[in-house]
């Protein structure tokens, strides 16, 4: 069983204490943090005065200048809120696999859900956890609480890789669970049928939720580097198994994988959702920083 | 199917290589558990059934080029593809078939095959082997090269047989003149490939100076036919390198009187590098044995000896010599035929006499022609002469004379002329000398008439060298004349010792009917010779006395006057001997058309012979001679008969080989190959016609192969 040490290292920690993730869209919150929330309320940041209407609270009239105009304003601030930010992470039989080079997929995404979840929440953003494989298995609620982040973390390790992926369903209901809106952050190799998860994440944008589609590959999976003959098994499915020679089929998979990948980015892009390939070679953290500072901009 | 290099094809083995390791590779599976199956099942959707082709094709591609390889190496020779015609080719053999080819074979399959046994055999093979539909010429090449076929043949069968009459009994090989009849061989030839192939001993004698630099035009020529024949020098030896033979064999008289002594005058030469001790040579008379003589021989010597021989009976009689010892027998003996006469009449027309003996023009002529009636001893002249003056000379002269000799004589003026022109016409010998009296202008209107007349050249006029110059002496060349053939040994006397201080001067012959006999070293001919219906004049360019000339008083004058003479008394009948592969000619009066002759050969078989005729000449003539020794020729019916003597070439005699790289030195230089063996032939046969033909396709097909395996594969990994 991974420890926690085994997801999150100190370096990462480090290097990552220097980024702030700054969400794009307003989401609502509790406490204060570096996201604007359009919801006027209790803040420090004045925003302007306008004229009382009926309805209004009191409270909120401002009576200096009552005083001094002998007329009923209410005083209006931006609110300063906190992200309430879903990691949803693949355990799906498909992540349990490691090729010459990089470590197990499974291990990656753990790795890069702990990085996110430890950011968010030293910005005092609200993070939670689902994991799944064909049906949800886990789900955190979001919190601010610094020690939420232990539970998480717990949580990611105790998880393991299951067998089939349903990935598209998951997603569907997850939509349905979310009350609030915020950030969900995917991490799978969606390694599913490419409509059905546009569909899917199509429902968590009409719901005013901002996406990030992380997609994991192994290196062995782009560029399909096998020599002999190869029985080709499937990690969710015993009975799915092909015998062939790597050879003669690798251009034409290089083709096919890029497709499916240029697929993906395609929809993503049309749901306007952020969308990042994550080879397992290349380090998570130098990639996730890479992504941030564009998203800083 | 053959193959070249059949061992080559176990390199066809090679196929397992790729078979094997498409096994193990399938044998050797790894298993990856993974994720990414969607995509490859996406990959395979499509493909499965194609991928299943195209690696089966991979497969076969593979294990197929090897076995080509192995089989472009091997280079196989497809004998049905010979027998349906592919690669049919015409066939030129020059085949030498003069008589060194009847020395023993080195390399016989026989035992005691000669080389002309062994180069028949041989073109049987060759000419079996030839593509169905292939033509084969033979060209014998000895003496005067001829063909043996009017036409090439398609039935090839018959050709052995053709070769099986060959008898190689005919002379040296003149190489140009058999390439030139090869190249009109070829002109009749039915097939687009044309092979030459000469077959011979390559004997040194005939071969040595084309080895050293020679031409060979008519080759040269051939080489720049297109498409060029492909020409094979193919060379059968023989080890017989040790021979004796007679090299020459003179006789002092063609014709004698009865009790005439004959003297023979034989060399013996030995071509090997052993020497020879008491070798007997035997004379023979009418095939009996007179006389054995003993003779030893150094290495590569030659030694002379002499015989005499009287014969006591008037007709036609043999003369032989044979030598023994040496194992190549054909050119050990020499044969000869003597006319034995009675009297030979001589009419001497006198153009000036004298009153002194030895003045008259004719004066010493009739001494040389009648030396022991002169002298009055009791040896009997063969010639008995009348001399006339020709201011008395009357029609009843004529008759009887054999040979009418003309000395000095002005002018000959109609009737004369007449009677003349009609004697030599009918077969008679006339001589003619010049002489200060003599009338140019009418000896070349009267006489010469533009050719049509007596004198076998126009008179240009006189010549003369002056006192201060050295007198004109007999040009010593290689005389080739029967008539004079005996002055080419210095024992038969010393021509160029006459002097000429005055002659006159022919103009150059106007036909192929006048030849040179002798001439001067102002190359001015001396001694002229025309035929002219049977009979044939000899013009002579000084006179017959010592008025212009010491040559009266040359003591050959006597042989040389004595030869002429009976040379034109002999002429209407068989020359003394004749060489192996001409044939006999007679000539026949008219009446006799129809006349049939029995030839028998010197072994006693008998042939006959039908007299035959062309234009106004009758003639009884035979087949080509094939064997040396003495024939008889028999008018059927009649008692009458004429011998004929055939000898062999004797610079056959020489057996020396050529050396093998030489042989192959002239081959190169005239990009022609060379065989010495039937082994080497075929091979270099089978490398010309399949083995080029039939390795560039499969060289192709590999190629084609390897590019195919190429693109499959690049084909399949693109998917």
């Amino acid at each position: 069983m991974a420890t926690l040490s085994d997801i999150l290292h100190a370096e990462d920690i480090t290097s990552l204490q220097h980024l702030q993730l700054f969400a794009r869209t307003v989401v609502e919150g509790f406490t204060t943090g570096h996201h604007a929330s359009p919801h006027k309320g209790f803040s420090v940041e004045f925003r302007q005065h306008r004229p009382y209407v009926q309805g209004d609270e009191i409270r909120r009239l401002d009576w200096k200048v009552f005083g001094r105009s002998d007329r009923f304003y209410i005083r209006e601030y931006d609110e300063e809120t906190n992200l309430r930010a879903t990691i949803v992470l693949d355990a799906s039989g498909s992540m349990n696999y490691r090729g010459g080079k990089g470590i197990l997929k499974f291990d990656y995404a753990r790795k890069l859900a702990a990085s996110l979840a430890y950011l968010l929440m030293s910005q005092q953003d609200a993070v939670g956890l689902v994991t799944f494989d064909s049906k949800v298995r886990d789900i955190i609620p979001c919190h601010t609480k610094i020690t939420h982040l232990h539970v998480l973390l717990e949580t990611m390790i105790k998880t393991a890789p299951g067998k089939d992926t349903s990935l598209a369903p998951v997603i569907e209901s997850l939509a349905q669970r979310l009350k609030r809106r915020g950030l969900v952050i995917l991490i799978s190799d969606f390694f599913d049928d490419p409509a059905a998860i546009l569909k899917a994440v199509g429902i968590l944008r009409r719901k005013g939720h901002e996406v990030i589609a992380l997609q994991l590959w192994d290196r062995d999976e782009i560029d399909f580097p096998f020599g002999n003959w190869a029985r080709f098994e499937n990690l969710e499915n015993d009975e799915d198994f092909l015998l062939l020679d790597p050879a003669t089929v690798r251009q034409r998979y290089i083709e096919v994988q890029k497709q499916f990948a240029t697929d993906l980015k395609e929809g993503f892009r049309k749901h306007q959702i952020d969308y990042l390939s994550l080879p397992t070679d290349e380090s998570h953290s130098m990639a996730l920083r890479n992504y941030l500072a564009l998203r800083m901009r | 199917m053959t193959f070249l290099n059949a061992i080559l094809l176990w390199g066809a083995a090679a196929f397992l290589i790729p078979l094997l390791i498409h096994l193990l590779n399938k044998r050797k599976v790894v298993t990856v558990r993974w994720g990414a199956m969607h995509l490859l099942h996406e990959v395979i959707r499509q493909r499965k059934r194609k991928m299943k082709i195209e690696q089966l094709l991979l497969l076969i591609t593979r294990i197929s080029i090897p076995i080509i390889l192995a089989l472009c190496l091997a280079q196989p020779v497809l004998n049905a593809l010979r027998s349906l015609g592919l690669g049919s080719s015409s066939l030129i053999v020059m085949l030498d078939d003069s008589f060194s080819m009847r020395a023993p074979a080195e390399k016989a399959a026989v035992a005691g095959a000669s080389v002309a046994d062994t180069a028949r055999a041989d073109l049987q093979q060759i000419t079996e082997s030839l593509p169905g539909g292939s033509a084969a010429q033979i060209v014998l090449s000895g003496s005067s090269p001829r063909k043996l076929l009017d036409q090439p043949t398609t039935a090839l069968d018959l050709v052995p047989k053709k070769l099986a009459e060959v008898p190689s009994m005919s002379g040296p090989v003149s190489a140009n003149d058999a390439f030139q009849a090869a190249t009109s061989a070829l002109k009749d030839a039915p097939n687009a490939a044309r092979e030459i192939v000469v077959v011979s001993d390559f004997q040194e004698a005939d071969w040595k100076a084309i080895a050293d630099g020679a031409a060979l035009p008519a080759l040269e020529n051939l080489s720049k036919q297109e498409p060029k024949p492909q020409i094979t020098f193919y060379r059968i030896g023989s080890d017989l390198a040790e021979n004796l033979s007679i090299a020459s064999a003179d006789l002092s008289a063609l014709v004698a009187a009865e009790t005439q002594p004959i003297g023979v005058r034989v060399r013996i030469k030995n071509h090997g590098k052993r020497p020879w001790q008491d070798i007997p040579v035997h004379l023979e008379a009418d095939g009996a044995r007179l006389r054995t003589a003993r003779v030893s021989l150094a290495p590569e010597g030659e030694a002379v000896l002499s015989f005499t021989h009287a014969f006591d009976k008037v007709g036609d009689h043999s003369l032989s010599v044979r030598l023994e010892g040496d194992s190549f027998s054909d050119d050990n003996a020499f044969h000869s035929v003597v006319q034995v006469r009675n009297q030979l009449d001589v009419l001497l027309i006198d153009g000036k006499p004298g009153a002194m003996p030895l003045e008259g023009a004719a004066d010493f002529l009739e001494l040389a022609l009648t030396p022991h009636t002169a002298a009055a001893n009791s040896l009997k002249d063969l010639i008995r002469t009348r001399k006339i003056d020709q201011r008395k000379l009357r029609r009843d002269d004529y008759k009887g004379a054999e040979v009418i000799i003309l000395a000095n004589c002005q002018r000959i003026q109609g009737n004369d002329l007449a009677e003349l022109d009609k004697f030599v016409k009918a077969g008679g010998g006339l001589l003619i000398f010049a002489g200060p009296d003599i009338d140019i202008e009418h000896y070349n209107r009267e006489l010469f008439r533009k050719g049509e007349g007596l004198l076998p050249a126009a008179i240009k006029g006189m010549a003369r060298a002056e006192i201060a110059d050295s007198p004109a002496r007999v040009l010593m060349q290689r005389l080739t004349h029967p008539s004079v053939l005996y002055f080419n040994d210095a024992r038969g006397g010393r021509l160029q010792d006459a002097e000429f201080r005055s002659w006159i001067e022919f103009a150059p012959p106007p036909n192929e009917n006048t030849q040179r006999i002798l001439s001067l070293d102002r190359n001015a001919p001396l001694l002229l010779e025309k035929k002219l219906g049977q009979g044939r004049v000899i013009a002579c360019a000084t006179t017959a006395n010592a008025e212009w000339t010491n040559l009266p008083l040359q003591p050959f004058f006597v042989p040389l006057m004595q030869r002429l003479t009976t040379y034109l008394a002999t002429e209407g009948s068989a020359p003394a001997w004749q060489l192996v592969g001409s044939t006999l000619r007679m000539n026949l009066e008219k009446a006799d058309l129809g006349a049939e002759f029995t030839l028998r050969d010197p072994t006693g078989q008998t042939q006959t012979l039908k007299s035959q005729q062309e234009g106004d000449k009758v003639f009884v003539q035979s087949p080509p001679i094939a064997q040396p020794g003495i024939f008889t020729l028999q008018r059927a019916g009649t008692e009458k008969t004429t011998l004929l003597a055939f000898n062999t070439d004797n610079t056959e005699s020489d057996l020396k080989p050529l050396p093998a790289d030489q042989i192959k030195k002239i081959a190169d230089r005239h990009e022609a190959s060379f065989a010495d063996s039937l082994q080497a032939y075929q091979s270099l046969d089978r490398t010309r016609r399949h083995g080029s033909e039939l390795w560039q396709p499969l060289l192709i097909a590999l190629l084609a192969l390897l590019f195919f395996e190429v693109l499959l594969q690049q084909r399949i990994s693109r998917g």
